[in-house]
Parts: C-alpha cells; structure tokens; sequence
C-alpha cells in the first residue's frame, strides 16, 4: 500500500486499489485499542434509477435501506451476528440518501472479524420467506420516523424543494413502497451496485495495512464486474415546488427546518472546496458567532435547538437552517435579509480569519472520533477527495468564495420552509 | 493512570495525562443532592454563566473567544448520577501541538472558564435579568421538547412513575413551573451559596500532565475558600406504588416500557453478573429480546433493555404496533422468565460478556469515554478501573447471571399509544 502522511494532522493515510477494484484506506491508530472497520457502498436511497447490462431498471423507495437490512441473512441459518459476537465484535449498518455502509468494530480478533464482514457483505442470501418477514420490522421503523419530528419536518422540506429528484423519498420508502421490494429487486441492486470497483474499505486502528489489503484480495480476487451506471437523478431547473408546508404533530412548540436550493457541486476538488465555502459562509450568516444568531436568540425567536450548515449529495446541495421557534417565518426572514446584508457588506478580514481557525480546529478535534473520520474518508472518497486534504483547502479558501456561494443560492425564489405546529 | 490530586479541602481533581488525542476535555462540577428544591437552579445556572462575563458581555462575544481558540467549546453540564446533580461546564480543545507555536490552549481555556465562572456581569447583586429570562424559556422549552422523542418520553413517564418517593424520579432539569418561578436575585444567592459548600470534581484529559493542569485549575478556584460538604451518600431506591400505565396521543407507534426493580445497585458485588445478564436479556443484536421479539416474531424494529445501576432498575423498551401489544408483553416476560430458569446458551453468555469487555476496553480511547468513565465513577460509588470491571465481568457464570434475573420483580409499565389504536 502506498503511505500518504499528514503531519500537519499527526495522521499517515494508506491506500491502494485492488485489481478488483475495490479502494482500500487504512489509518494506523498507534497505542489504540480499539478499531473500526466500514465497507461502504457508493450506493445509497436517491439511486432508484439504473442501467445494467444494457436494461433500464427502476427500484422502489426503500430497496437500498431493505437490502442492508436482509444482506445480515446468510445461507443454512447461520447467525452472522452471533459470530461478532462471540469474537467481542459489534456490527451494524446504515443506510443513507448516497450511501450504504457496513461496520463493525473491535477490539481484538480484528483480522477475524474483517473475513466475517467480507463473507456477510459479499454473499447475497434472500428468500421469500425471510424478505417478507422483514417487513413488519420495517413497518415499525417506518412508524418510529412518522413520530419524529425531526425526521418528518426534513422530508417535508425535501417535497418543497425537489420536483423531481428522489431525495423526495425517505430513505427507508413508504408503507406501501415497501410491498414491492421482492428477493428478485434485492439481487439485482446487489448485482448492479455491491462490486468491488464501486465500494471502499477503511480501517482505523492499531493494525497493520499490507495484512488489511491482502486479506480483502484473498477474498476478492482479481474479476473487477462492471457496475450499474447511475442514471439520473435529473437536473432540477425549475422553480421550487413549494415554498412553505406546515403539518401538525404533537410538540410543544412549532419546529422548523428553512433551506435555499443550490446547484449541484460535482465531484473532486473543486467541489469539496465549494463545500468548505459553502459551509463557511453558513456560518458567517447565522452560526453562534455571526451578528444575526446574537440577534435572534437575545429576541427569543432562536434558541440552541438552531443551527445549520450546508449538505450535499448526488444531483442536490442546500444551504439549510433548522430548530425550535415560536416564529419560523420571522427566522426564514430574518435569515433571507442578513444573506443580502453580508452581501452588500462582506465579511471583514480578521473575522473570516477567526472562523477559518475554528474550522481548522474543530474538524481536527473531530478526527478523534473513529465514526466521524472513517464516515468521511469513505463519502469524500466516493466524490473524489482525500478528506484530509482539508487544511490546506481551508487554508487557501477566500471570503469572495463564500460569498459566492451565497450570492447564487441564497435567493428568495430558491427557498422552501417546511414547519411542524403544535396540535391545536 | 488515573491521578487524583487534592486542589484545596473538597475540591477534587482527578486527571488522566495521554498524548494520543487531537484534543484535551474537561470538566468542572459542582456536586449537589438531587432535590426537587433546586433541580431546575442547577439546571439553568451554566446555561446563564455561559451568556457573558463582564469582559464578553454577549453570547457572540463568548463564541468569538472560543473561535480564537481555534474552536474550542465551553458548554453546560447537567448531570444526574444516582442520588446526586452535577451542574457545571464541559470543555474540550485543541491540543497545543496543532496550535500555532507557543500558544498554551489549555492556560488558556482554563483562564477563560474561571471568567465564565466567576466574572458574571451583575444588575443589584443579582445576574442579569435579560440573560435569566431568556435561559429561563429555553430551558422550559428543552423540557418541553423532550416528548418529541417519544421513546424517551415514554421512558421519563416509566421513570416517573416508578421512582415517585425517590431522587430517581425527579426530572433532571426541573420542572416547568420550577423554572418560571427564578428570578435573578435568587438564582445569584443560590449560585453564591453553592459554589462554597458544594465538593467540587474537576477531570481533566490530554497531553499536559496532571501537575500542570491541577496549577492552571488551582488559579481557577483560588479565593474560593469555602466550607465543602463531603459528596452525598448513594442510598438504593424508595419504589412508588407499582402501576399499569397506558397514555393515547397522536402517534404512529405504540411505545412499551416496562420497568423492574432489584436490589443490586452498581456498589454491589453481584453487580457485574446483573450487567451481564441486563446484556444478554436486551443488549444488543444478539439478546434474547432482538432475537425474538425482533427478528424470530417481527413484533417490532427497536427493542433494548438497560440497566440504572445506581438504582437496581432494569428497563425494557419496544416500539410496535399497538395490535401486538399482549402478544409483546408476554414474549418479554417469557424471555425473562427462561432467564431466570437459568436457560442461557454459553453463546448467549460469550457474546453479553465480550460487549461489554470490548466496550471496557474502548473507554481509554476517547477523551469523552473517559471523562464520562471516572467523573461518573467516582460519585456513584463505583469504585473500579475500567480493567478491574472487565476482569469482574469475565468471571461471571451463567448461574450468576439467572441469579441476577431472579432478584429483578416486575414493577410499572406505561404504554403509549395512537388515538385510533
């Protein structure tokens, strides 16, 4: 493996791609204890649309989600679970709008524990039966997301701003959709997506890498599959769909999530350090240290449930602010206004300065947490990047850039309020 | 590897030097009896220290020094453990090796707490009355918020009702109507008079040694002579009245949480087997309640018990369809039952002690399990390192563990669910 060192992160990152294809990382942890292992799939909810060996195929909302769940099943009852288990390993999964992610982590039998999570991941096992009997349990995962606020007043939000694009889908489908997923859907997803060339290793821990990359090449070996070529998710060029959604639930007080289209970001570095800016001017514009959070928080129309920030993924990117106030429009507003004050104004040297050392200093203190860098390292991977690469693109970042950003996306025409009142 | 250093009487630093983090943390705690009588005080004080000092009159103020710090945080710490409140600030930086050169993140840091903590600007003896105000309703709105999530609320409702009579079942911010009765003046004398007879618990985790930060938090409580209380006694749980609870609200999901009361409190000797048996029972994806009430019956996606080990209280969560309520309850009981029928596989036994042995394990490997470890620790009256337990939990038989379901009885459930259900 090839060995990229970050001194100015205390980090060395090794990484090679197999004649599979598959990427591998690996951030030796020295004096840890503990390591965390993600086999990550490029793949995730919005790619419902797909062409494979020359056919055209469209899967429903929440087959992504529903595969992670079933690929745990393995042939002649064996209970992959049970054996992490029993060599001290916890395994889990998650799905999300562009990813799909497998992990487990350890803290000893480490090289054990990766056969087992190459063996459960690469082998596709689904029957009538066992694919049926899931969906109860979705059904209840579906119910505990219908009761959260949080999660129905972002969904709502994604409806307003997307006409087309299946970011408009949660990410575990409908009551309904899910009646159509059959074994026969979760194969071909596993087919179209679950090759090696389309999905990304990453090891942090006291371990060493050559043994990481020769394990995943003894399992994999050397047939690099085509994968499934992603189609769509179309381009948004329209107006939004809608500008303001309100529901109710039971809460206390009105909850609220306000966000601004942007144009997609792309891939590769010009892109992450759109994103850097992106997420910069968020904070110049209502983060703790800006003029317009001081203001509403001391009017109490904010309070620390508020904040926000900039999110992107395939075919979609917002600038998006959220929390409790007893007036959400007078926040979207209020937001709206400051984004056209600090485009008039600027942001005064000194104090773009202190907000880069911020987040030069935060993200460095996130790298700590295994969860976050192994998350990372896999999504920037999968747009091109070496997350930590994020010095110095911070370091050259201008204020006219994030003023950029905000200029084209921060427009009336490009905002959509999604906001859950209180039962009357 | 832990040190702890007595800073002044009742003032207590325990500190753990380890140069593998990017950052450091720390804590600073004022230790309190859970009381009904100043629960919400406690709670909202950090809340209005971190508002501004005499020096850093605003809340932007405040968080451009912590920018400057390259992004530090300072944030409230409000804890419960066991029979006892902690109120107080959690922070955590930037190692000085990523700093510019010759900068000192941690003096610096400290520096800036003792500030937050002791330079507050005052209006006629008492804090300002905007800042109290304003916490005041953010507070009541954060109590509020919490049926948001309507599996913890559901399990604050099972708390509630079982622990009527005791600590345990005050809420650990207060209550509503606690809150609107502060004012400035009394919030200052009550934060006044506890900040001289609280015993004070102050952890600190990174790279500098102990000595050198116990000098920099020494600065930060000098001219605080005071007249400090030894920590509160742990003293097991006073039940309420056994209940059967059922609540109708506009919900998807039917939320059951049934709650069970034994003797054996985390200062018990048996305590490690009741952990053990708390895991295989519902710790995870592969205790007997996932197995199944989740994957063998698909009554629901999220089932779990945990264990309050300051109280002996064990409790069990299952969000389902309302339909299968029985049929829930009764795999859950049948499940605990074959517990304590001593019906536990030696699989089921290797998986509940290696969770919780890795889980030991993993505790030196970030500053926050850390600080959450031993600052806990000490107060609740759990006296071992994270390696002493794991040797505990290692050597517990399957016998112990059924021993442990046998001690737990039944006591209250609460049951949430849809109006039309």
């Amino acid at each position: 493996m090839n060995a990229y060192p970050y001194p100015e992160l205390d980090e060395t990152l090794y990484r090679e791609t197999l004649e599979c294809g598959l990427a591998v990382s690996v951030v030796p942890k020295k004096g840890f204890t503990k390591k965390l292992c993600y086999l990550a799939v490029n793949y995730g909810s919005v790619h419902d649309h797909f062409e494979l060996e020359g056919r055209e195929y469209r899967t429903p909302a929440g087959a992504a989600h529903y595969l992670e769940h079933k690929l745990f099943d393995m042939p002649d009852g064996r209970d992959i679970t049970g054996e992490f288990a029993r060599l001290g390993a916890s395994v889990n999964a998650f799905t999300s709008y562009d990813m799909t992610a497998y992990y487990f982590s350890c803290t000893e039998h480490f090289e054990e524990n990766l056969q087992l999570l190459l063996d459960f991941v690469y082998t596709p096992y689904f029957t009538e039966e066992t694919v049926e009997k899931e969906r109860g349990i979705i059904d209840q995962e579906i119910g505990m997301n219908l009761d959260s606020p949080d999660s129905v007043v972002f969904e709502e939000l994604t409806r307003s701003l997307y006409a087309a694009h299946p970011i408009r889908n949660p990410i575990l489908g409908t009551r309904e959709s899910i009646r159509e997923i059959t074994p026969d859907t979760l194969h071909l997803i596993h087919r179209a997506f679950y090759t090696p060339a389309n999905m990304m290793l990453c090891v942090l821990g006291d371990v060493e890498p050559e043994a990481v990359a020769a394990l995943a090449r003894a399992r994999l070996g050397t047939e690099n599959r085509p994968t499934a070529r992603k189609l769509g998710p179309p381009e948004e060029a329209g107006p939004i769909p809608r500008s303001l959604t309100r529901k109710t639930m039971e809460v206390p007080m009105p909850t609220f999530c306000a966000a601004w289209r942007a144009a997609p970001l792309g891939r590769g570095e010009s892109a992450i350090r759109q994103e850097l800016a992106a997420e910069l001017a968020a904070e110049a514009l209502f983060g703790e240290s800006s003029e317009l959070y001081l203001r509403l928080y001391e009017e109490g129309l904010i309070d620390s449930s508020f904040g926000g920030g900039f999110e992107t993924l395939d075919g979609c990117a917002m600038l998006l602010c959220s929390g409790d106030s007893r007036d959400p429009l007078a926040v979207a507003e209020a937001v709206q206004a400051q984004a056209e004050k600090l485009l008039r104004e600027g942001i005064p040297r000194e104090d773009f300065l202190r907000m880069k050392r911020s987040s030069l200093g935060r993200r460095i203190r996130a790298l700590d947490s295994f969860d976050s860098t192994c998350f990372r390292l896999c999504a920037y991977r999968f747009s091109d990047f070496d997350y930590f690469r994020f010095p110095e693109c911070l370091a050259s970042l201008t204020a006219q850039e994030a003023l950029g950003l905000l200029a084209k996306t921060c427009a009336p025409e490009n905002r959509a309020v999604s906001i859950i009142d209180p039962k009357p | 590897m832990i040190e702890t250093i007595t800073l002044s009487p009742g003032v207590t630093l325990r500190g753990v030097r380890d140069s593998r983090f990017k950052q450091g943390a720390f804590s600073i705690q004022l230790i309190r009896p859970m009381c009904d009588a100043e629960a919400a005080q406690n709670a909202l004080l950090p809340a209005v220290l971190l508002r501004g000092t005499r020096r850093c009159p605003d809340l932007r103020s405040i968080t451009r020094q912590l920018d400057d710090l390259y992004g530090a945080s300072l944030s409230p710490l409000v804890r419960r453990i066991g029979d006892c409140q902690t109120t107080g600030l959690y922070g955590s930086f930037m190692d000085d090796r990523f700093a510019l050169p010759g900068d000192r993140v941690l003096e610096r840091i400290t520096a800036f707490a003792r500030e937050v903590l002791l330079d507050s600007p005052l209006e006629e003896g008492g804090f300002l009355p905007e800042f109290v105000e304003g916490e005041k309703e953010n507070l009541i709105s954060a109590i509020e918020s919490e049926q948001n999530d309507k599996r913890a609320y559901s399990m604050g409702k099972l708390l509630e009702a079982m622990c009527r009579g005791d600590s345990f079942g005050i809420p650990r911010l207060g209550r509503p109507e606690q809150v609107e009765a502060i004012d400035a003046g009394s919030l200052r004398a009550h934060y006044e008079k506890i900040l001289l007879e609280s015993s004070v618990e102050i952890f600190y985790v990174g790279s500098a040694p102990v000595e050198k930060a116990a000098e920099c938090f020494r600065q930060l409580l000098a001219g605080l002579p005071g007249n400090r209380a030894a920590l509160p006694a742990q003293l097991p749980l006073k039940p309420g009245a056994k209940s059967d609870l059922t609540e109708v609200q506009d919900v998807a999901q039917g939320h059951l949480c049934m709650g069970f009361a034994s003797p054996i409190t985390n200062r018990d000797p048996a305590f490690p087997a009741m952990q053990v048996l708390c895991t295989l029972y519902g710790g995870g994806m592969t205790s007997k309640l996932f197995q199944n009430l989740r994957e063998r019956q698909s009554l629901c996606y999220s089932v779990s018990s945990g264990y309050y080990g300051a109280k002996g209280i064990m409790t069990v969560y299952a969000g389902i369809d309302p339909a299968t309520e029985d049929a829930a309850r009764e795999e859950i009981s049948h499940q605990l039952a074959l517990c304590r029928a001593g019906e536990i596989t030696p699989g089921e036994l290797t998986a509940a002690r290696e969770a919780i042995v890795s889980s030991l394990r993993a505790v030196h490997d970030s500053p926050g399990a850390i600080e959450g470890y031993y600052a806990t620790a000490a107060l609740s009256g759990m006296g071992l390192t994270p390696g002493e337990y794991a040797r505990a939990v290692n050597a517990v038989t399957a016998e112990e563990a059924a021993a442990a379901a046998r001690s737990l009885e039944m006591h209250t459930t609460y049951f949430l669910k849809g109006e039309c259900q």
